[in-house]
């Protein structure tokens, strides 16, 4: 077992903490809106993100923060301007991001820097500062404030977005936001979960949560609760057992998802429910 | 702003969708009283639709002038809309989806209420009587995705008249449906117009469902009216048998 002082051990306790609540409560919205590569998406973005850093002699953590958000905040616009589904504009990106990685990682001298730049995919235990913790839980708090604000606007828009619009709501300020604070999440969440396993702190905790409930408040609750779970059984498997942080805590969430799955009321048989039913059969 | 008694009221419309170049409806001059019952019938590609979705702003005109409630719809998309009930046609629905129908009722308020404005409890009475009124109420808890296509349709007429509309805009409000869910359909917007006098425009490609209190019917075909005029007159005339192929609809 790793041997912390009290100090880092509290603030990377709280570290996992908020990176849970805040990527498993956007998973609510982007697991709704069909964007569930989205997370994919940006830790490429983060990646190539790290390897720019290196190469340009900036931060790599910086940098990849950097690319990240970035992609989030361009694939709004041109899913809406191009009019092309949001997974297209995602596998679009992600497929030039990769491409960008692997270019920047060329001019890259020596094998060491690279390994900087792997590094951010899978995150880190300590890598969690005072500062990141201040910023993500701030980030927490305007995700709770925006939530309880705009809770009916949400609600509407999840439900369906033309009908929504159709109500006299401005659905593109709501879809814009949503990802503006998902690029936000996944980035201040690398430090701690790693790029290429944030994908699944967003996704798992929400999945788990649809296992139970058909009341959207209760998966607004429940998710980031399963998130914040995740997060502290997988901090805690990662000191005892000296795994990656990021990797334990994939696999503690995707065990709770396996057991909702188990578990669900909403997949036993005589519950009135199929799986796949259509407004046509009635 | 535009005074004169129609709620709505378009001159020589023509919507064209983002990439293409054929209008999809061309030359629409469509003038509607406040409290009427319309009917817009036409085959499949008529346009109907889209004159619906015009009419409340989501597509946005390409040439012509029209108004709602004598403002113009370009101008006032998003003010216009709150006060128009809308109900897209049938579509599907994840049986997962983790709504429950009140909330998708009050959902419709959610623009008049508008934004950093909280729920009232005088929006919940809304909510109780549009479910009320569609015969819903024991439905508040349930899950969306658990109804059936009646059980749904209802749901989402509730959710229009829960925004408390002057104008309810229906599209295809009887397609999937089964005979006994038609007919319920049928009596509750003829409920609707008669006793809360709302301006009610429905979209059918069907004829034999054009509800009784519809008294005016305007016929579409690719993309231009080429009918409007008292519903008895209309569906007896030869083109819309020439249409409907014989009156069986398409």
């Amino acid at each position: 077992m790793i041997e912390l002082p009290i100090s880092l051990l509290i603030t990377s306790i709280l570290g996992a903490m908020f990176a849970g609540f805040v990527c498993s409560t956007m998973g609510v919205f982007v697991v709704r809106m069909n964007l569930s590569s989205i997370g994919f998406c940006m830790s490429h973005a983060a990646f190539a993100g790290a390897a720019f850093g290196l190469m340009t002699s900036i931060d790599p953590l910086i940098s990849a923060i950097i690319f990240s958000f970035v992609t989030a905040m361009i694939l709004g616009p041109i899913s809406e301007k191009a009019r092309l589904e949001s997974n297209v504009v995602i596998g679009f990106l992600f497929s030039i991001m990769i491409a960008l990685a692997f270019i920047f990682l060329n001019f890259i001298p020596g094998q060491a820097a690279s390994g900087t730049a792997l590094r951010i995919l899978w995150g880190s235990i300590f890598s969690v500062g005072y500062n990141d913790l201040l910023i993500l839980a701030l980030l927490s708090f305007i995700l709770i404030l925006f939530i309880v604000l705009f809770y009916k606007e949400l609600l509407a828009v999840m439900f369906h977005r033309k009908l929504a619009e159709s109500s006299g709501i401005n659905t593109k300020l709501f879809y814009f936001a949503v990802l503006f604070f998902t690029g936000f999440a996944v980035s201040l969440s690398l430090r701690l979960v790693g790029g290429l396993l944030v994908y699944a702190l967003i996704i798992n905790p929400t999945s788990s949560a649809y296992q139970f409930f058909y009341d959207f408040k209760k998966i607004l609750i429940f998710s980031p609760l399963i998130g914040i779970i995740s997060c502290l059984i997988g901090f805690w498997l990662s000191l005892i057992t000296d795994f990656p942080i990021g990797a334990s805590i994939v696999i503690i969430s995707a065990i709770i998802f396996a057991i909702a799955i188990i578990l669900s009321p909403k997949r036993r048989r005589g519950n009135g429910m199929q799986y796949k039913k259509t407004l046509k059969a009635v | 702003m535009k005074n004169n008694t129609n709620v709505i009221d378009l001159e020589n419309i023509e919507t064209i969708y983002e990439g293409e170049r054929t209008p999809v409806i061309r030359d629409v001059s469509l003038k509607v009283k406040s409290t009427e019952f319309i009917a817009i019938i036409g085959p499949n590609g008529a346009g109907k639709t889209t004159l619906l979705e015009t009419i409340n702003g989501l597509l946005p005109y390409t040439s012509g002038q029209g108004f709602v409630f004598g403002k113009m719809i370009s101008k006032h998309r998003s003010e216009i809309r709150k006060n128009i009930g809308y109900v897209l046609q049938n579509f599907e629905i994840d049986p997962l989806a983790p709504f429950l129908c009140k909330d998708i009722v009050m959902s419709g308020r959610s623009g008049k209420i508008g934004m950093f404005r909280f729920a009232t409890k005088e929006d919940w009475e809304e909510v109780w009587y549009s479910m009320g009124l569609v015969g819903m109420i024991d439905f508040a808890q349930r899950s969306i995705g658990k109804l059936s296509g009646g059980e749904f349709q209802k749901i989402l007429i509730a959710r229009a008249l829960a925004q408390e509309p002057e104008i309810l805009l229906l599209d295809e409000p009887f397609s999937n449906l089964d005979f006994s869910s038609r007919k319920q359909i049928e009596i509750l917007l003829n409920r609707i117009n008669d006793k809360h006098k709302i301006t009610t425009v429905m979209v059918s490609h069907d004829l034999s469902f054009v509800p009784s209190k519809c008294k005016r019917v305007i016929v579409m075909d690719k993309g231009k009216i080429i009918m409007d005029g008292k519903k008895d007159w209309i569906l007896t005339s030869d083109t819309i048998n020439k249409i409907f192929h014989n009156g069986k609809g398409l």
